[in-house]
């Protein structure tokens, strides 16, 4: 399985195993004319449990949130994402990180996420939209095989004892 | 007619669906039958820039058509796989070029090539380095402008339409009247994104609302170009995100400035006219436009009424609850809110009423889909444009909290993530403005 493939494995740009700078760069405004398509069909679309905008007046930067999936340790809880979308996107992934501190198997403590779409598995179909649900499911379906956080991944067996240390873990967390 | 599945044992036997269905009739008479421009859009877009396929290519295995650029830099920059289902795509020669579909397109969009110019010119004035400073500056000089037509439109909006009035000729953007201010706000906030008058969520929504627009126009009239009805169709299932924004299909910004006035009159009605904001009576503007515009649809129409509605409503400041009830209330839908401050955290010693005075109270009209989140965002830069350098030093950067007063002294703080359309109906079931209640919070 790709999924776990440590972020600092696959560059800080955050595209798959290419560099950016080897990536035909189509010029930026075939890149925001793609976000503002996918921002107009976001709003259209209004999805349940996913939002996300602009941060401030770059196109290039998103603020995502995503609602915990229902059934699941995570249910409850709001998450809020940032989403950096390089030149070449959608050629490239963008870069996704949590905001809201998230205790879980495939994220670790800085926001990072380690998720095969968003790495190796990326393909220039997936969008904000599919990006955000990506993640949500996630969250419920956490890959223990390689971990980021080795500790959310050996205590996620036992969801009982899971979900104490979660809400300890947010409660600590309250003001960030 | 045989059996599209593949069967192993060469017999033409009909599955159950072919042996149930009733075979479609063929249309010998003028029937016509209407296709939305957004499925068909839909139909006829590169999956990749979400754009109209261009030079198209096809994989030869599993039949995915792309942008022959689009695909080609996929190929180049990704996995050696379809983007679509991720099919193995060894090379180039993994795809074919498909120009009966281009032909196809061509058909169906003659005027794509001049579509394609407006939608350039449009997207080369969002200019990415556009300054938040710059997008304040065109707004200012859109309430300017406006203040100074406010006169005039008002004779216009009792005339009923037609008139010197509103946003002027189709030109786009550079006219004469209250429309280059707001045009070029609009252009400035879709690329910076707060927006000034309705909530920032929604000024974009329209603002790409138009955009959608503004790429329907050419294909109504493209697809109306083949006989007869059709044309009513390309308008009806677009659900833009306002009425508004259907009514102003014209191709030119002027349209994009002139529907986003006319959200701006909504949330401005007379009681808050202190402000230097937009004025009803906008929608009138619209309407020489609609005129000019090359939708002469059913849809139209309706919506035509919908602003004459708009004008009532602004006059007697009753709520315009068109779709509700009938469980129609969809994301087109538009919902009116007065928003008050706090009763008792923003009690009239605070700091930020103080310096809004009798501005404190606002009136906003805005799509439903808009989050709650989106409207202290609004608030927070509507507040800020408006109060300007009155603005105490320790209010910037307004946090906002929201309220809803689902009986009096009740108030229940809202979650950001909930859409007016949901408050509405979880809170607020009588048919008026729903009301809400504001309070900042110092972070």
């Amino acid at each position: 399985m790709a999924q776990n493939i440590s972020p600092e494995q696959s560059g800080a740009g955050g595209s798959s195993k290419h560099n950016d700078d080897s990536l035909p760069i189509k010029d930026n405004h075939a890149v925001s004319k793609r976000l503002h398509k996918e921002l107009m069909n976001l709003m259209m679309a209004n999805e349940k449990g996913i939002s996300a905008f602009p941060d401030g007046e770059n196109i290039f930067k998103w603020v995502g949130t995503i609602a915990g999936p229902i059934n699941t340790v995570y249910s409850s809880q709001t998450y809020r994402l940032s989403l950096d979308f390089p030149n070449s996107y959608p050629y490239a992934a963008p870069v996704v990180k949590f905001l809201t501190p998230c205790f879980h198997p495939n994220v670790d403590l800085q926001g990072a996420i380690c998720l095969d779409i968003l790495k190796d598995k990326w393909s220039a179909l997936y969008d904000v939209r599919t990006i955000l649900l990506s993640i949500q499911s996630l969250l419920g379906e956490p890959n223990n095989e390689s971990p980021l956080n080795a500790q959310a991944a050996m205590m996620w067996n036992d969801q009982n004892e899971y979900k104490k240390y979660l809400d300890a873990f947010y409660e600590k967390h309250k003001d960030t | 007619m045989a059996s599209l599945e593949p069967t192993q044992n060469k017999t033409w036997d009909l599955s159950l669906y072919e042996l149930q269905r009733k075979p479609q009739e063929i249309i010998t008479d003028s029937t016509e039958i209407a296709v939305s421009p957004r499925s068909l859009h839909s139909e006829l877009m590169c999956p990749i820039c979400l754009d109209m396929l261009k030079k198209t290519m096809t994989t030869k295995e599993c039949l995915h058509r792309f942008c022959s650029d689009c695909i080609v830099t996929a190929l180049r920059s990704g996995n050696k796989e379809c983007p679509t289902c991720r099919k193995k795509l060894v090379s180039k020669r993994s795809l074919r070029a498909d120009p009966n579909f281009d032909l196809l397109i061509s058909k169906i969009y003659p005027s794509r090539e001049e579509y394609e110019a407006s939608q350039e010119k449009i997207m080369a004035k969002f200019n990415p380095t556009q300054s938040q400073k710059a997008l304040v500056n065109s707004i200012n000089e859109g309430i300017k402008l406006q203040s100074q037509n406010r006169p005039q439109r008002f004779r216009t909006n009792k005339g009923g339409g037609g008139g010197p009035a509103g946003g002027g000729g189709g030109g786009g953007g550079g006219n004469n009247s209250g429309g280059v201010g707001a045009a070029n706000a609009t252009r400035a906030g879709a690329n910076a994104v707060h927006a000034h008058d309705t909530a920032s969520n929604d000024s974009n929504s329209n603002t790409n609302g138009n955009d959608r627009e503004q790429r329907d126009a050419p294909q109504a009239t493209a697809v109306g170009a083949t006989p007869g009805p059709t044309a009513a169709a390309p308008a009806t299932p677009m659900t833009p995100s306002t009425p508004t924004a259907a009514t102003s299909a014209g191709t030119s910004g002027a349209s994009t400035s002139s529907s986003r006035m006319q959200v701006d009159d909504a949330s401005n009605p007379p009681s808050v006219r202190s402000t230097p904001s937009p004025v009803p009576s906008n929608s009138s503007s619209t309407k020489p436009k609609r005129a000019m515009s090359v939708m002469t649809s059913e849809r139209s129409e309706e919506s035509e009424s919908d602003s004459q509605m708009d004008c009532r409503t602004e006059g007697d400041s009753n709520i315009d609850t068109e779709g509700e009830g009938n469980g129609e209330l969809g994301i087109n839908d538009e919902i009116e809110l007065v928003f008050k401050p706090h009763p008792t955290e923003m009690s009239a010693d605070n700091q930020l009423i103080r310096a809004l005075k009798d501005n404190c109270i606002r009136y906003i009209k805005t799509t439903a889909n808009a989050t709650v989140d989106h409207l202290s965002k609004y608030l927070a830069i509507r507040l800020t444009l408006d109060l300007g350098a009155d603005l105490p030093e320790a209010c910037r950067l307004l946090n906002f909290c929201i309220y809803v007063a689902p009986q009096p002294q009740q108030l229940v703080i809202l979650n950001g993530n909930q859409t007016l359309h949901q408050v509405n109906d979880k809170f607020w079931k009588v048919n008026k403005p729903m009301e809400m209640y504001y309070s900042w919070k110092k972070t």
